[in-house]
């Protein structure tokens, strides 16, 4: 059965792991009341950084596994 | 006698020069089909990124948005959150497989995949239901922010605005759809840039902001965990995911979204492009979410505001003064109008000019491609079709940009939110067949059709009926049946369809007779190799 690769489920589990915990951080401790804090995490991180790097492992480690295969 | 000031006017004719100029220019770059069609498959990484952004994201991003934000609170924060992360998910979901497969339209995977070429005809329906909604949508913003910033009237602005998509489109195709919106989404997410720096400048920088929005509107930063919550459509955690997967799968699924992977040099190029567009929407979303935010507090005490004043009520005269659109469609103006800087207005009138137009313009490549090669050429087998297939595309794209033109005229609100519908249903009807016929060996024939032909009209009815009986579109369409609250579940969209569509599909696989193996391995297993 065709699979994504490996790298494609680290991704999912680093942004999707990051949302859930920022989510429970919320519900139990309250640190969308500490002042500047959403900025960082929901649209710095959440929003730009993470997706960002995820971008990043997607593009490079296929390319690695190709050079690795002797492909382009 | 309104007036307009120099900066608005100059930024706005510059860049109606610029997208001009980039068609024509492109025109001669012209010399078959798939130029054409796929702009020959020659794209680079940087500009089919850019192109992907302003594509991708619709001209809501720059009307209504900071509404919603200011609404339903920081909690939006994570479906926009959301949105940008669905685009690296496709790099390794569609994106690479498709263009490997390296089709034309947005319909040859499936007919190839199932075996089946009627499957041009079901996709290209349901794609087509969606182009109209969507195009009439880009219409109606370009018009809208002429007639907003620059004062150009109503149908002077969607006359003008749909004649020079419609001359980029006809003159380039999609070389000049794709250079012309890698522009755009420089400048719109330029446009989004230079207003948040203006809006923290002005509150006092991260902290200064995060404390001033606290101080007009003490429900914002609340999440439902809070004893009060920022608002009855972000008030439980249930409506909070159902916000955060809404569009999250759209980029990897979308028509307007998937044939611009079939554009690029090689499958090197669509992974990079991806890694472009993410880093152009992230900063662009940043961007809009601090718009959002402090709009309401921009919009109150703005020149428009002062003691006591609401900012709803203000939108609602915007909306009343200019008579089109829906109070929220002017919330980003009303927010930019707020920093009392012509240089940022004009920037944002080409900014979310450019955004309705290469939304547009995707849309028209994605219908005159189906249309013409699909229906014309493949399956009514017109020789007409055959030998003529740019002239062709090319009238159907000014049938198409007319038809929008028409309903934009004088646009009833529930085609522009109905735009919101097609996007789910896209997801819902087309999205399994797509995704797991890559991914799931067993993915039939039967289950394609039933999918899209059961999940299309009962998503339309659901939604319509969460809208026109229950009061939104966001409140769960058997509310009133299974709990007797019309409020008590949230789902915005009818997002529950996606899942429901990818769960019938897999049924139907499961008890219908597979594909034969040749299709299997070569649009399945081959295509999904390596990727």
């Amino acid at each position: 059965m065709p699979w994504p690769p490996k790298v494609f489920w680290v991704g999912l589990v680093v942004y999707y792991g990051f949302v859930a915990i920022c989510w429970i951080a919320e519900a139990t401790s309250g640190i969308n009341h500490v002042v500047g804090l959403p900025f960082w995490y929901a649209s710095f991180l959440g929003t730009f950084l993470i997706p960002l790097l995820m971008s990043v492992i997607y593009f490079y480690f296929p390319e690695k596994a190709e050079e690795a295969r002797g492909g382009a | 006698m309104v007036t307009v000031e120099a900066p608005v006017v100059g930024i706005t004719v510059l860049y109606f020069l610029a997208i001009v100029a980039i068609g024509y220019y492109s025109r001669q770059r012209l010399k078959s089909a798939t130029d054409y069609y796929v702009a020959g498959r020659q794209v680079g990484a940087v500009v089919n990124g850019l192109a992907l952004e302003s594509t991708y994201l619709s001209p809501a991003s720059m009307l209504g948005l900071p509404a919603y934000i200011f609404i339903l609170g920081y909690p939006f924060w994570w479906a926009m959150s959301a949105i940008i992360a669905g685009m690296p998910i496709a790099t390794l979901l569609t994106a690479s497989a498709l263009r490997k497969y390296a089709p034309t339209s947005f319909a040859d995977y499936y007919a190839d995949r199932y075996n089946d070429q009627r499957l041009r005809w079901l996709v290209g329906i349901v794609t087509v239901i969606g182009a109209v909604l969507y195009i009439t949508l880009s219409i109606v913003g370009m018009a809208l922010f002429l007639l907003a910033i620059a004062k150009v009237p109503y149908i002077v602005g969607v006359i003008v605005g749909t004649i020079i998509v419609m001359l980029y489109v006809v003159w380039g195709g999609m070389i000049a759809t794709s250079w012309n919106a890698a522009f755009q989404a420089f400048l719109m997410t330029l446009a989004a840039v230079i207003a948040a720096v203006a809006i923290l400048i002005k509150l006092g920088g991260i902290s200064g902001f995060y404390e001033a929005v606290a101080a007009n509107n003490p429900k914002f930063w609340n999440t439902p965990s809070d004893p009060e919550v920022p608002h009855l459509l972000s008030g439980t955690w249930i409506a909070v995911i159902g916000w955060f997967f809404v569009w999250h799968y759209g980029f990897a699924t979308m028509p307007y979204t998937v044939v611009r992977f079939f554009t690029t040099m090689d499958i090197k190029t669509a992974r990079r492009s991806i890694f472009w567009c993410t880093l152009a929407a992230g900063i662009f979303y940043m961007a809009l979410q601090i718009i959002g935010a402090g709009s309401k507090l921009l919009i109150e005490t703005g020149p428009m505001g002062g003691e006591g004043a609401n900012a709803v009520s203000i939108l609602k005269n915007y909306m009343a003064q200019y008579g089109v659109g829906g109070w929220p469609d002017y919330s980003m103006v009303a927010a930019v109008e707020a920093l009392q800087n012509p240089w940022i207005l004009g920037i944002l009138c080409a900014g979310g000019l450019a955004i309705a137009m290469s939304t547009a313009a995707g849309w028209v490549m994605v219908v005159n491609t189906l249309v013409t090669r699909d229906w014309g050429d493949m399956m009514l087998k017109s020789r007409y079709a055959k030998e003529n297939p740019i002239t062709l595309a090319r009238i159907i794209s000014v049938i198409f940009l007319l038809v929008g033109l028409a309903i934009a005229v004088n646009p009833p609100g529930l085609v522009l939110d109905l735009s919101g519908w097609a996007f789910v249903v896209i997801i819902s009807a087309l999205g399994p067949g797509l995704i797991l016929g890559l991914w799931w060996k067993r993915a039939t024939r039967a289950a394609m059709w039933t999918t899209a032909i059961i999940m299309t009209p009962l998503h339309l009815y659901a939604w319509l009926k969460a809208k026109l009986v229950l009061g939104h579109h966001a409140f769960f369409f058997l509310n009133d049946v299974l709990f007797g609250d019309k409020t008590a579940l949230i789902t915005p969209h009818q997002v529950w369809a996606i899942p429901v569509g990818f769960i019938l599909f897999i049924i139907v696989s499961l008890i219908t007779k597979p594909v034969e193996k040749e299709a299997v391995e070569k649009y399945c297993i081959e295509l999904t190799k390596e990727v």
